[in-house]
C-alpha cells in the first residue's frame, strides 16, 4: 500500500489576546504541535482524543479549513497542499472533502437537498449541468435517499437523513480522501449504526481513504485500521487497531481505554479504572516537560524536565513515553 | 418494604399543533431505597418527560398528567400542591441536567448557588451555608474547596461545572437525584471520575438514583435496573445484566447491538453492525393501539400492527411488551 | 437498510411559505397586514377615487367633521382634511419605505463587511458606527435638512443618515453568528469564494431579523418626519401627515381635530407596520417555529 497522505511536522496557532498586557498584547495557543503521521491508501485512521487535543483542528487545517496560523508539511500523494492557491487549491479540494459534525448546522438552511449536494461540483468543476444532476442523482441513491427527497429543504429531513446528505455532498467529486469530523457523535444511538456502516460501505464501493475523527473508542474500535491518539496537541500514541486496543502503551491511552463504560461484564470485570486526577494543563501555559505528566499515574521527574519524543514502542506502533519503549 | 417510589399507570399528554399526544402511555415502575434504575432509549421515546413528571416540572399549559398516580414516600405528587411540590424539589428529589455549561447562573459564584438551596430548604445562615457549600464542594473532590467557592461558573472546566451541579443536588440529602444524561456533554475520563463520585456518593448518603441515558455501556456500569422506553411506553424492564445477555424486546437487541463496544478482545474480522432501520416515531403517532416499534422491527407479524402487545414476564422481574418475547 | 418505509412523504415546502403559514396564523399581525394594505391602496388609488384637493381652499377653515359633507373637516386654510389625508399618505409612506430603504442598503453593507472580514476592518467599521451611534439624531437631521434643503430626498436621506446604525450592528451579529456554523465551513470545503460565502451562504441566512429590523424602520421613519415636519423641517410643496400636523399646530386648543385625524393616520399606520413587523419576527425566527 502507498502512502496517500503524509503529514510533517504540522502545527496550527492561533493568535489570542493575552490577559492585562494592554494593546497589541498578543500570544499564541499552539491547537497542534508538530504533529506527523501517514495516512495509507484505503484505510481509516482515527485520530482519537477529547475536547481541547487538537484532533479537529488537525484534521482541518488538512482540509485548509483553519483559519490559524499552519506551518509544516501535508502532502497529498507527494505534494504539499498548504502552500495552494485558486486553481490548484481547487484541484486539491476535489481530492479532499469533509463530513462535517452537526447535521444540523453543516447544511446550509435555504437551500434544497439537491443543491447541497451538487454545490461542490458547482464550485469545483466544469461539469455541464445533466452531468451533474445524473451523479446527484447517483448520490442519493449511494447515500440511501429517495429521488423525490431532493427537492426538500434540510429543516425536512431527521438527523441520520441530514448526514446522508452531507455524505453525499463530500462525495460528489469522488475525492481521494474523506476526512470525517465526529460524523455520528450528534446522532442517535440507532441512528448512529445506519451512518457507520453506510460510511463503511462507501469506503469499499469507492475506494476511499477516511481520516476519522472521533471521541466515541467504541466507534473509533469498529471504523479504523489504525489510531493515533492526542492530547494537549500532541500525538502521544499511534498504533495499529488491534495493538493499541488490546495492548495500549501510554498511560494516557490506557486510562482513556480504561474510562470507557462497557457492557462486556468480562471486560469490565478485568479493566481497572485508571483515575487522571485535575484538569489538563492551560494550553497558554504548557509545561516544559511531558503535558501529561502532571495527571500521570507513572510520572517520574524527567517527565516534567524534557518532552518525550515519538518513537518505536512494544506494541509495534510508535509511542511517546520516556517510561514505554521498545526493549 | 414500600418502594421510595412507586408510579402507577402514568400517563402525560402533551398538547401539540396536531392534537393532544401521550408522551408518557401507562408507565409503572418502583424504584427501591439507594437503588439505581436507569431508563435507557433514543431521543423523543418520553424518558426526559418522566423526570419532569417526578419533579413537578411538566411544562405550563402544555404537558399534564392525565391519569395514574406518582407516591413518593406515600404520598401522591399528582395531587400535591405547588407549594409541596417546590418544597420537595431540590429537597427530597434533585435533579441535574446534560448541559453543565447552562445549568448554573453565570451571574452568581458558584458558593452562592449552592448556599442558596441551603438557605432556602434548610434555612441555613449566611455562614453556615457558606461552610456547608465548602463541605460540598470537597464532597464532590473539587480540589482546593475553599479558594474555588468564589468562583464564577465560567472560571471552571466541563466536569467541574457538573461535580457544582451534583453538589447542589445533593445539598439537602435528597432521597432521590434524578440525572438526565449526567455526562453525554463531557470527556469519557470525565466521565469516569462523575459516574465513580456517584457511585461514592450513593453510598454514603444511601440516595436512590434515577438515571436517564442512551448509552448502555453507563447503564451496565451504574444501574441495577433498566426501563428500556419507545416512543412513550415502556418496551422492556429488568436487571441490568440479565438485559444485556438476553433482551426479551427486538428493540432493546437493535439498541444493545447497533452500538460499537469495546470488547475484551478486539478482533480482526468486523461484523456490519445490526441496525434498526427508521427513526422514532413523531409525538402524532404515539398512543396507538398497535406495537408502536412495529414499523422498524424485524420481527413484525399482522397481530404487532392490530393490538399493543401486553407484557411477557420473565424470571426476576424482567419483562418485556412484545408479542413475540418468548422468541426474541 | 434505510428510512425509507418509515418516512412519510413529505411535500417540499420552502421556508418561506412555511413561515407564511406561522404568519397567517397570527392574528394580530394578519389584522395589522389587513389595515396597512388598505392604507397602500388608499394611498395609490385614493387621489384618483376622491375628487377633494389637498392645496385649495374648499370651504370655510375649521370646520368639523362630518360638517357640510366634508367627512373630515377643513383646516386652517378651509382646506379638505381628507383630501390632505389621502394625498399625504402617500408621500408619507414613501418617505418611510425610502429612508427604511437608505437604512437597510447603508446597515447590511457596513455590518456584513464588519461581520465577515473581521480584524481591523470590523474594528474601524463598527468605531465608525458608534460615531453615528452618539450623534442626537433630531440633532443631526435637522442640521442636514438646514444644510441641503427640505427636499424629500434630502429627508429620507436625513433620516435614513441617523437610523441605520441599529441595522449595521443586528447584520453584524448575525454575520459573525453564522460566520462558525459548519454550513459556512462546508462551502468552503466546496471552494465557495469569499464573495460567494458572504452575499449567497451568510447573507440570506442572516436576512431574518433584517427584514423585521426594517420592517419596524418605516414605522420609525415615518414617526421621524411628522417629527421633522411639526418643526417645518419640511417641503412646503408636497403634502405629508407630519406636515398636515405642523401647519395647524397653533390651532391645537381651538380645532383639536385638525391635528388628531392625522396624528391618528400616523398612529395607526405606524400600530399596523410594528403589528406586522412582530408577526415577521415570530414567523422567521425558527426557534419559536417548532412549537
Amino acid at each position: 500500500m502507498t502512502e496517500l497522505l503524509e503529514i510533517e511536522n504540522l502545527s496550527v496557532r492561533f493568535p489570542v489576546r493575552k490577559k492585562g498586557a494592554g494593546w497589541g498584547g498578543k500570544t499564541y495557543l499552539t491547537a497542534v504541535d508538530s504533529v506527523n503521521f501517514t495516512v495509507r491508501k484505503g484505510e481509516t485512521l482515527a485520530i482519537v482524543g477529547e475536547s481541547g487535543s487538537g484532533k479537529t483542528t488537525a484534521a482541518l487545517a488538512i482540509a485548509r479549513l483553519v483559519t490559524g496560523e499552519t506551518t509544516g508539511q501535508v502532502r497529498l500523494e507527494g505534494k504539499d497542499i498548504l502552500p495552494l492557491q485558486q486553481e490548484q487549491l481547487k484541484a486539491m479540494r476535489r481530492k479532499v472533502q469533509v463530513i462535517f459534525q452537526d447535521p444540523y448546522s453543516s447544511l446550509n438552511p435555504r437551500q434544497r437537498a439537491e443543491d447541497i449536494v451538487r454545490e461542490p461540483l458547482d464550485s469545483l468543476t466544469g461539469k455541464s449541468a445533466s452531468e451533474k444532476a445524473a451523479i446527484v442523482d447517483e448520490l442519493f441513491a449511494a447515500v440511501g435517499l429517495r429521488p423525490e427527497q431532493k427537492r426538500l429543504f434540510p429543516h425536512q429531513f431527521s438527523g441520520g437523513q441530514r448526514q446522508r446528505i452531507g455524505i453525499a455532498r463530500a462525495l460528489s467529486t469522488r475525492p481521494e480522501v474523506i476526512i470525517c469530523d465526529e460524523p455520528v457523535s450528534a446522532l442517535d444511538v440507532a441512528v448512529q449504526a445506519q451512518i457507520l456502516n453506510l460510511l463503511r460501505r462507501l469506503q469499499a464501493d469507492f475506494g476511499l481513504t477516511y481520516l476519522f475523527i472521533s471521541h466515541d473508542l467504541g466507534v473509533v474500535q469498529h471504523m479504523c485500521d489504525s489510531v493515533a491518539v492526542m492530547y494537549m496537541g500532541k500525538i502521544v500514541e499511534h498504533a495499529d487497531r488491534i495493538a493499541l486496543f488490546s495492548n495500549p502503551q501510554h498511560p494516557y491511552t490506557e486510562a482513556l481505554l480504561s474510562a470507557v463504560p462497557s457492557v462486556d461484564a468480562k471486560r469490565r470485570e478485568e479493566t481497572r479504572r485508571i483515575l487522571i486526577p485535575g484538569d489538563p494543563p492551560d494550553p497558554l501555559n504548557l509545561p516544559k516537560g511531558c503535558r501529561f505528566a502532571s495527571r500521570c499515574p507513572i510520572a517520574e521527574p524527567r517527565c516534567s524536565e524534557s518532552e518525550p519524543p515519538l518513537k518505536q514502542a512494544g506494541n509495534g506502533g510508535m509511542v511517546a513515553c520516556h517510561l514505554r519503549e521498545a526493549g | 418494604m414500600e418502594p421510595l417510589l412507586k408510579v402507577e399507570n402514568l400517563r402525560i399528554e402533551l398538547a401539540t399543533r396536531a392534537g393532544v399526544a401521550p408522551v408518557i402511555d401507562d408507565l409503572s415502575f418502583e424504584l427501591g431505597h439507594g437503588e439505581n434504575i436507569s431508563f435507557v432509549g433514543e431521543s423523543g421515546c418520553g424518558k426526559s418527560m418522566t423526570a419532569l413528571a417526578i419533579m413537578g416540572l411538566l411544562p405550563d399549559r402544555i404537558g399534564r398528567i392525565a391519569s395514574g398516580r406518582i407516591i413518593f414516600d406515600g404520598e401522591d405528587l399528582t395531587k400535591a400542591s405547588e407549594k409541596r411540590l417546590r418544597d420537595l424539589r431540590g429537597n427530597e428529589i434533585s435533579m441535574i441536567f446534560q448541559e453543565p455549561m447552562t445549568s448554573l447562573n453565570p451571574v452568581y459564584t458558584v458558593g452562592e448557588q449552592i448556599a442558596e438551596v441551603l438557605r432556602e430548604h434548610e434555612k441555613l445562615g449566611k455562614t453556615a451555608a457558606h461552610n456547608a457549600a465548602i463541605e460540598l464542594l470537597d464532597a464532590v473532590r473539587i480540589p482546593n474547596p475553599k479558594g474555588r467557592v468564589n468562583d464564577y461558573p465560567f472560571q471552571m472546566s466541563g466536569g467541574q461545572r457538573q461535580r457544582v451541579m451534583i453538589a447542589i443536588a445533593l445539598a439537602c440529602k435528597p432521597k432521590i437525584l434524578i440525572a438526565d444524561e449526567p455526562t453525554t456533554a463531557l470527556d469519557v475520563t470525565v466521565q469516569a471520575q462523575i459516574f465513580d463520585l456517584l457511585r461514592d456518593l450513593r453510598k454514603e448518603f444511601g440516595t436512590s438514583i434515577i438515571m436517564i441515558t442512551h448509552d448502555m455501556g453507563a447503564v451496565a456500569e451504574m444501574a441495577e435496573r433498566m426501563i428500556v422506553m419507545y416512543a412513550g411506553r415502556k418496551a422492556e424492564v429488568g436487571p441490568v445484566q440479565q438485559i444485556i445477555e438476553h433482551a426479551r424486546h427486538p428493540y432493546t437487541k437493535g439498541l444493545i447491538s447497533c452500538v460499537p463496544h469495546i470488547m475484551a478482545d478486539p478482533t480482526f474480522e468486523r461484523e456490519e453492525l445490526t441496525e434498526i432501520p427508521g427513526i422514532v416515531p413523531g409525538l402524532g403517532e404515539f398512543g396507538q393501539n398497535k406495537c408502536l416499534f412495529a414499523e422498524r422491527c424485524n420481527m413484525v407479524v399482522d397481530k404487532c400492527l392490530r393490538k399493543r402487545p401486553p407484557e411477557a414476564v420473565f424470571a426476576n422481574g424482567q419483562k418485556a411488551a412484545c408479542w413475540r418475547a418468548e422468541e426474541v | 437498510m434505510t428510512d425509507q418505509t418509515t418516512e412519510p412523504t413529505v411535500k417540499a415546502q420552502s421556508p418561506l411559505s412555511e413561515a407564511w403559514d406561522m404568519f397567517r396564523r397570527n392574528h394580530a399581525a394578519m389584522a395589522g397586514l389587513v389595515v396597512l394594505c388598505c392604507i397602500v391602496l388608499g394611498a395609490i388609488f385614493g387621489p384618483y377615487l376622491y375628487p377633494g384637493k389637498p392645496f385649495e381652499m374648499a370651504w370655510a377653515p375649521f370646520s368639523p367633521p362630518g360638517a357640510d359633507g366634508f367627512l373630515l373637516g377643513t383646516d386652517y386654510l378651509g382646506r379638505d382634511l381628507l383630501a390632505q389625508i389621502i394625498h399625504g399618505a402617500r408621500v408619507t409612506l414613501i418617505i418611510g419605505l425610502s429612508a427604511a430603504i437608505v437604512t437597510v442598503v447603508i446597515g447590511v453593507t457596513i455590518g456584513a463587511m464588519a461581520g465577515f472580514y473581521g480584524g481591523i476592518v470590523e474594528e474601524a467599521l463598527m468605531r465608525f458606527t458608534e460615531f453615528f451611534q452618539v450623534l442626537p439624531t433630531l440633532l443631526f437631521s435637522m442640521v442636514i435638512v438646514a444644510l441641503f434643503g427640505a427636499s424629500l430626498p434630502m429627508i429620507t436621506l436625513a433620516i435614513g443618515l441617523v437610523s441605520w446604525t441599529a441595522v449595521a450592528r443586528i447584520t453584524r451579529a448575525e454575520f459573525l453568528r453564522i460566520r462558525e456554523l459548519e454550513y459556512v465551513m462546508a462551502s468552503r470545503a466546496s471552494g465557495a469564494s469569499g464573495r460567494k460565502l458572504m452575499f449567497r451562504v451568510i447573507l440570506p441566512n442572516a436576512l431574518p431579523p433584517i427584514i423585521v429590523q426594517s420592517a419596524l424602520m418605516v414605522g420609525s421613519a415615518i414617526l421621524f418626519e411628522a417629527g421633522l415636519s411639526f418643526l417645518g423641517l419640511t417641503d412646503p410643496n408636497v403634502i405629508s401627515w407630519g406636515q398636515i400636523i405642523g401647519s395647524n399646530r397653533q390651532y391645537i386648543l381651538e380645532s383639536s381635530f385638525t391635528v388628531t385625524i392625522p396624528g391618528l393616520a400616523i398612529f395607526i399606520t405606524v400600530l399596523a407596520i410594528s403589528l406586522v413587523g412582530d408577526g415577521l419576527n415570530d414567523a422567521l425566527n425558527p426557534r419559536l417555529r417548532q412549537r
